[in-house]
């Protein structure tokens, strides 16, 4: 028995003790095939996943190596089902690859292969009735031609079924256009660069970095390695604005070089930011602007916040196998568990990094999360508790208890940049009254919502009030303190874009403020503890305090 | 051997006192109940029961061997058989044939060895898949059709498709299906037509045995297995820990399950066993695969910790002893689980199996006893243990050395029982990463000669290691280890007493599970991490007061507001809680824990529920003050809920009396809405019975000396009888065992001759007749007595019997 700093449980879970002198080498040693699930403040949590372990395989680990570092670091004796387990999942990935075939006589030049080292997996997959209609004319025992537009599909079904197919397909180059990052006065950091070595090396797949860490610039950097044409998929206008202005700032590219395809403008330029609702958009039944994915030969596809792309990005994304994929995400958590198609269609982990360590780096602002409990009054008690189930939520987060406490907490942190954030207009609007503030929502247009958004960052505002059209990449860098007073339901997605609004790192060093206002014994309060345990989960540590006490 | 012995009997007679007792030692069967003397004990080992045991014993070398002797007819020669067996070794032939001979299944006549006479018809017509010899098949057949040289000339003029048909059926079933189609009949009708095949139905046909051995060329078995097949074995490292870590996860579910048992015990179904539903619930909340579920669940029954707990409505409840069990240390509990499951007669891999007709096997039902399990088991381990320390066996030639040894089970339940063991081996720590671990070894250590009751285990092993010669150092090593270990066993049997081996079993394990921990680090998302397995009062607590979230060499809890709410139920204050917290964590406390603690705590008790019988109620709180004053009241256990309510758990009649008695004028308000103070005591079923298992002395050495002793009195009475007889005219008859009438029945049936029998009338008189039997079959005699005519005698009434002349 050795005194190592992990502990692997039967269910397949290791626990890392932090504090532990070796915790640094045990991480090291299994970050590439374990997902960490929980990383509070003494013991974290990974989990070994097929996923996990193929994600490994794909970046040339092998079972030993897992096995490895399991034995060694290992506190207790590994289970041997546990390790016969990862040896077998391991073993699964690379029995088929796909493989590009010369073909001197026709007129494509090349076909698509799918080839074996193991015939009866072959087989046994090309047996599945998914399958079958995917592949063409069988080349041998061991191979079987594959329709180039079936590629995505394939490799997706082939997931689904366990057997990982190893792309090895390469990608087109795509049209060449000429990217070079301008490093003047700023450098990437030594982790973006690494994530975009890991990706460029990988050929396609997905970069987990931290909200705030600067996931942009790994994009840009991605750009620059690949000097193609890039089509840029981003989830909303003002998010393609941000990526605009940033690609412009940081790289060679001139603003008539980048398009924006959106509702409101359809350009198509050698790099062209276009949004997922644009995508989506169905006309007559018929996906509009599907012509897009066309319209130019892209060498690099990029997709931003990859844990919201919509289902039918991933039918488009199977059909663009043959171009280089980048996601880039904050989480790889999927409310709607879709981790595999991820895995399948745009690639496998390419990088990855606890945002603690980012935090610790000093790269993001550390913060101070606090959730407030205030005590309805009882007349409120009352309407709560002979209310409907699906009223009670709202009923309980949309006290107005918690109006006194916004304007405390606004008071305290005057001066600083302050994001008050929730769910519903009304109380919205009311918030905005007391504290004199502008409220931007799903109605505000984007030209007022971008004056905004540029006075807070000037300073010349310093409180907003925004509805959940803030969650996702809008990017305000100055803004120190949070105050959340309704959400969804406890999403940890959520919780993870708030809390990274806060996250930017901060001019002078300021910690960050994240305040989360419940009310007690309600649903409201469930909702809570989902998301504190998530906060908690992720290394920050939060105390709950009374309205009263503050 | 002095003189050449012409039966069976006369070999055994002849034996001398420590070849008698290698027979006893061998067949135990023999032994009980003890037999008169020699002669009964020959016609006893010669009886099918007791032959069929013996066979059934042997591994697959001894059984092919013992075929040989049979197919080589009676007075077979050393050459005969090694010619059969298609092998030149010698001595490892000679010493299987003498560990027959040694078994009496085999006797030695003047001429060679002979099988006794029950052998061939134990393993029956069809030998290695050769058919019935020809004489057998047809009387009527010559002579020379059976001559092998008459066979070959014949099969070499025999055309292509004639003898591709006798080919085809070589290796046996010799039996065959006429074809019905035109072409096939003619092929067939050529081989009946020159005698390689025999008719025995209107379409069946039957290769007799010398066709056969013709075809094999003169061997009986297409592969010859004298000496077991290797065991494939890889080196493992960290056995014992891997063990000690599977060992003390085994403890942790027994605990989990006697508590959830403890709370809430499933009923026992009336067919008896657990349901499936119930099974179920168990394996959600151990949180562990159903097979596995099974496997604890049939543990701590084999254990004694659960049991029907034979209440009115049965339920299957932690028995008084776990109890004991639970306070005794890790490694003394280890070894009681581990020794209840070596002696097991449970087979918790059956569960869920449907059996035929019959729904899916229970858990604890019936359907899961299989007592040929136990055997299996120790045999699994006992092979484990002939293996180097470390040595982790390959699955597929551990079925196959343990199908060697027991040729007569069916491959497919054997490999499959053989699996499940080393499952459960793996499970329960008895084995860590395949590998049998110190304590497996200690625990197996006294059963390993016991389970090896077949003939001779010395020579055998000779045999292997001669054989094989890479093994040849560990097999001569593994020899000597288990002769010491047999004779240091038969001798200490009595000395090594059950708790004497739980010591050894308990220390060998000890050392290998993970020490406890006193300490646990808490964290902000709630959740608790025991590094290890918790100290006793730590991990009670733990339980209480958190859920767990996951198991292995740590645990991690989750503390909720349900389960602090438990805590508090159970009569925990937020104060000692937070501070036992406090105290067992190495980390701070983080605010949220003790925040929900509070907040629980807050909550807990704001609304109060308790029983009362009657209430008494007045506007007038100076009357209410006077009766809680009264001292004679006070039996009533007044208590006051409010200034104008007091509560009595009298009855209500009772109350008005004695209020009235007292100067009081109270009004019965009538009755309703009493509540009935339930409280869930927990369950303990009485211990079930278990005795220190069936009391079985062993025939051991000094037990079969005294037999033999014994023997040998007999037989010099027996003789000095003989000789007082002779001196008499005319046979006489004296009674005899049963069993020793029958085999000279049986003999005189066999070589024609007659019998002088003594036979008992209805009115208990005792007359004298010469027969000649022709049959002895269902408890009766056919026989042709002196005047010709055929009777019929009862066996049971013949008080004995004598050869003729």
């Amino acid at each position: 028995m050795n005194d190592g700093p992990l502990i692997v449980q039967s269910d397949k879970t290791l626990l890392l003790e932090v504090d532990h002198p070796n915790a640094e080498a045990a991480r090291r040693a299994i970050a590439p095939f374990a997902e960490l699930e929980r990383a509070p403040e003494h013991v974290h949590t990974y989990r070994i996943t097929p996923l996990g372990l193929w994600n490994a395989r794909a970046a040339g680990h092998d079972a030993e190596q897992v096995v490895d570092a399991l034995m060694t670091h290992s506190r207790y004796a590994v289970p041997n089902a546990l390790l016969v387990d990862v040896a077998d999942t391991m073993d699964r990935y690379g029995r088929l690859t796909l493989e590009k075939e010369g073909l001197p006589d026709s007129a494509e030049g090349t076909r698509l292969v799918l080839r074996t080292t193991d015939r009866p997996v072959l087989e046994e997959v090309l047996r599945h009735k998914k399958i079958k209609p995917l592949t063409g004319e069988r080349l041998d025992d061991l191979a079987v031609v594959v329709h180039p537009s079936e590629r995505g599909t394939l490799k997706q079904e082939l997931l689904k079924i366990g057997w990982p197919a190893e792309d090895l397909a390469g990608y087109v180059d795509g049209e060449a256009h000429p990217i070079e990052l301008q490093q003047d006065g700023w450098h990437l950091r030594p982790y973006q660069q690494h994530a975009v070595d890991g990706f460029w090396h990988g050929g396609s797949g997905v970069v987990v970095l931290p909200c705030g860490a600067g996931k942009t610039l790994v994009g840009a950097g991605a750009m620059a390695a690949a000097k193609a044409t890039t089509l840029i998929l981003v989830t909303n206008t003002v998010s393609a604005r941000q990526w605009k202005d940033e690609l412009i700032k940081r790289t060679t590219l001139t603003e008539d070089e980048i398009g924006e395809y959106s509702g409101a403008r359809k350009e198509i330029r050698p790099v062209t930011i276009a949004t997922y609702q644009v995508l989506t958009t169905k006309r007559k039944g018929a996906y509009a602007h599907l012509d897009l994915l066309d319209a130019r030969d892209w060498g690099l596809v990029v997709y931003d916040e990859v844990h919201l792309l919509p289902a039918p990005i991933f039918r488009m994304t199977a059909d663009l196998q043959a171009r280089r994929r980048l996601g880039l995400t904050a989480t790889l958590v999927r409310e709607d568990g879709r981790e595999a198609d991820v895995f399948s269609l745009i690639g496998p982990k390419r990088f990855d990094a606890p945002w603690k360590d980012i935090e610790a780096q000093g790269y993001i602002a550390p913060a101070d999360c606090v959730e407030v409990r205030v005590s309805l009054p009882d007349g409120q008690r009352m309407a709560y508790a002979v209310s409907e189930p699906e009223e009670r939520y709202r009923l309980a987060s949309c006290s107005d208890a918690k109006l006194p406490v916004v304007e405390k907490l606004a008071k305290q942190h005057a001066g600083e940049p302050t994001l008050v954030i929730g769910q519903y207009l009304d109380q919205l609007h009311e918030v905005a009254e007391r504290l004199g503030a502008e409220v931007i929502t799903g109605e505000t247009t984007v030209k007022e919502r971008q004056r905004l958004y540029d006075a807070f960052r000037t300073g010349e505002i310093t409180t907003l009030v925004v509805s959940k059209v803030a969650n996702f990449s809008i990017d305000l860098p100055e803004a120190s303190v949070a105050i959340q007073i309704s959400g969804t339901f406890g999403s940890r997605q959520e919780e993870a874009q708030r809390l990274g609004r806060v996250l930017r790192p901060k001019g002078d060093g300021r910690t960050a403020h994240f305040y989360t206002i419940v009310s007690r014994d309600t649903v409201d309060a469930d909702f809570a503890a989902h998301r504190q345990r998530f906060l908690a989960e992720q290394g920050y540590a939060y105390r709950i305090v009374d309205a009263d006490d503050l | 051997m002095a003189t050449p012995s012409r039966s069976l009997a006369d070999d055994i007679r002849g034996r001398s006192d420590a070849e008698l007792i290698d027979l006893v030692l061998a067949r135990p069967d023999l032994a009980r109940p003890a037999p008169a003397d020699l002669t009964s004990l020959a016609a006893r080992a010669g009886t099918r029961a007791s032959v069929q045991r013996a066979i059934e014993a042997l591994d697959r070398g001894h059984l092919q061997v013992l075929e040989a002797v049979v197919v080589a007819g009676d007075a077979a020669g050393l050459d005969d058989l090694l010619h059969l067996l298609g092998t030149d070794d010698r001595t490892t032939v000679e010493a299987i044939v003498a560990d027959l001979w040694r078994s009496a299944l085999v006797w030695r006549g003047a001429d060679g060895h002979h099988v006794v006479r029950t052998v061939p018809e134990v393993l029956g017509t069809s030998i290695a898949g050769l058919g019935a010899p020809m004489r057998e098949l047809r009387p009527s057949s010559q002579p020379e059709h059976a001559d092998p040289d008459r066979i070959r000339a014949t099969l070499a003029e025999a055309p292509e498709d004639s003898r591709a048909m006798v080919e085809r059926m070589t290796w046996g079933p010799a039996f065959g299906v006429l074809p019905a189609a035109q072409p096939g009949r003619t092929t067939a009708r050529w081989l009946l037509e020159n005698h390689l095949l025999v008719p025995v139905s209107t379409d069946r046909v039957a290769l007799p045995r010398e066709v056969g051995l013709v075809l094999r060329e003169g061997r009986l078995h297409r592969s010859v297995e004298l000496t077991p097949p290797a065991i494939e074995a890889r080196t493992v490292s960290l056995v014992d820990a891997a063990a000690g870590g599977a060992a003390s996860e085994c403890l942790t579910h027994l605990d989990e399950l006697a508590a959830a048992w403890g709370a809430d015990p499933p009923r026992v179904l009336r067919a008896g066993g657990l349901s499936v539903r119930d099974l179920r619930v168990t394996q959600q909340t151990l949180d562990l695969d159903p097979e596995h579920t099974a496997f604890v669940v049939e543990l701590a029954y084999a254990a004694g910790l659960v049991a029907d707990d034979g209440e009115v409505v049965p339920v299957w409840a932690p028995t008084s002893e776990i109890d004991e069990w639970t306070s005794s240390e890790a490694g003394h509990r280890w070894a009681t689980l581990a020794l209840a499951w070596l002696a097991s007669t449970r087979a918790p891999h059956l569960v869920g199996r449907r059996s035929t007709g019959a729904g899916p096997a229970n858990a604890l039902g019936p359907d899961v006893q299989w007592p040929a399990i136990r055997a299996i088991r120790r045999e699994v381990l006992r092979e484990l243990a002939s293996l180097e320390p470390g040595s982790a066996p390959d699955h597929a030639s551990l079925r196959e050395r343990l199908a060697w040894r027991r040729p007569n089970r069916a491959a497919a339940v054997l490999d499959e029982a053989v699996e499940a063991v080393l499952r459960e081996s793996e499970w329960l720590g008895v084995t860590g990463r395949g590998a049998l671990s110190e304590a497996g070894r200690a625990l197996v250590a006294p059963f390993a000669p016991l389970s090896d009751a077949p003939p001779v285990r010395g020579v055998r092993a000779t045999a292997a290691g001669g054989a094989n010669t890479s093994n040849g150092k560990r097999a001569t090593r593994g020899r000597a280890d288990r002769d010491n270990g047999a004779d240091t066993t038969s001798n200490e049997q009595g000395a090594t007493t059950p708790e004497a081996l739980t010591e050894t079993v308990a220390a060998a394990m000890s050392a290998h599970l993970p020490s406890p921990v006193d300490h646990i680090l808490v964290q902000a998302d709630l959740t608790a991490v025991a590094p290890g397995p918790l100290v006793g009062g730590l991990g009670s607590f733990m339980r209480l007061a958190a859920d767990v979230e996951s198991r292995g060499g740590a645990t991690v809890y989750r503390f909720t507001p349900e389960s602090v709410r438990r805590a508090l139920d159970a009569g925990w204050t937020a104060a000692d809680f937070t501070d036992t917290v406090r105290r067992s964590s190495r980390t701070p406390v983080p605010q949220p824990l003790e925040y929900l603690v509070s907040d629980v705590a807050r909550k807990h008790g704001q609304t109060r529920i308790g029983g009362a019988a009657a209430y008494i109620r007045s506007d007038d709180e100076a009357v209410l003050d006077t009766m809680l004053a009264s001292r004679d009241l006070a039996p009533l256990r007044l208590r006051r809920l409010a200034p104008t309510v007091l509560v009595s758990s009298a009855d209500p009649r009772v109350l008005v009396d004695l209020l009235r008695d007292n100067g009081f004028a109270p009004v019965h308000e009538g009755q309703d809405g009493t509540v009935v103070h339930a409280e869930t005591p927990r369950r303990r079923a009485g211990t079930r019975r278990r005795g220190p298992g069936p009391m079985v002395s062993p025939v051991d050495r000094p037990y079969t000396q005294t037999l033999v002793d014994g023997l040998r009195a007999a037989e010099a009475t027996a003789d000095q009888r003989r000789a007082e007889d002779e001196t008499r005219p005319g046979p006489r008859i004296q009674a005899m065992d049963p069993v020793v009438t029958l085999s000279l029945l049986r003999d005189a049936v066999a070589d024609r001759h007659g019998v002088w029998i003594g036979y008992s009338d209805g009115h208990g008189a005792t007359s004298r007749h010469l027969i000649h039997p022709q049959k002895v079959e269902g408890g009766r005699v056919r026989a042709t007595d002196e005047s010709g005519h055929e009777k019929s005698f009862s066996v049971h009434r013949i008080t004995g019997a004598t050869t003729e002349g």
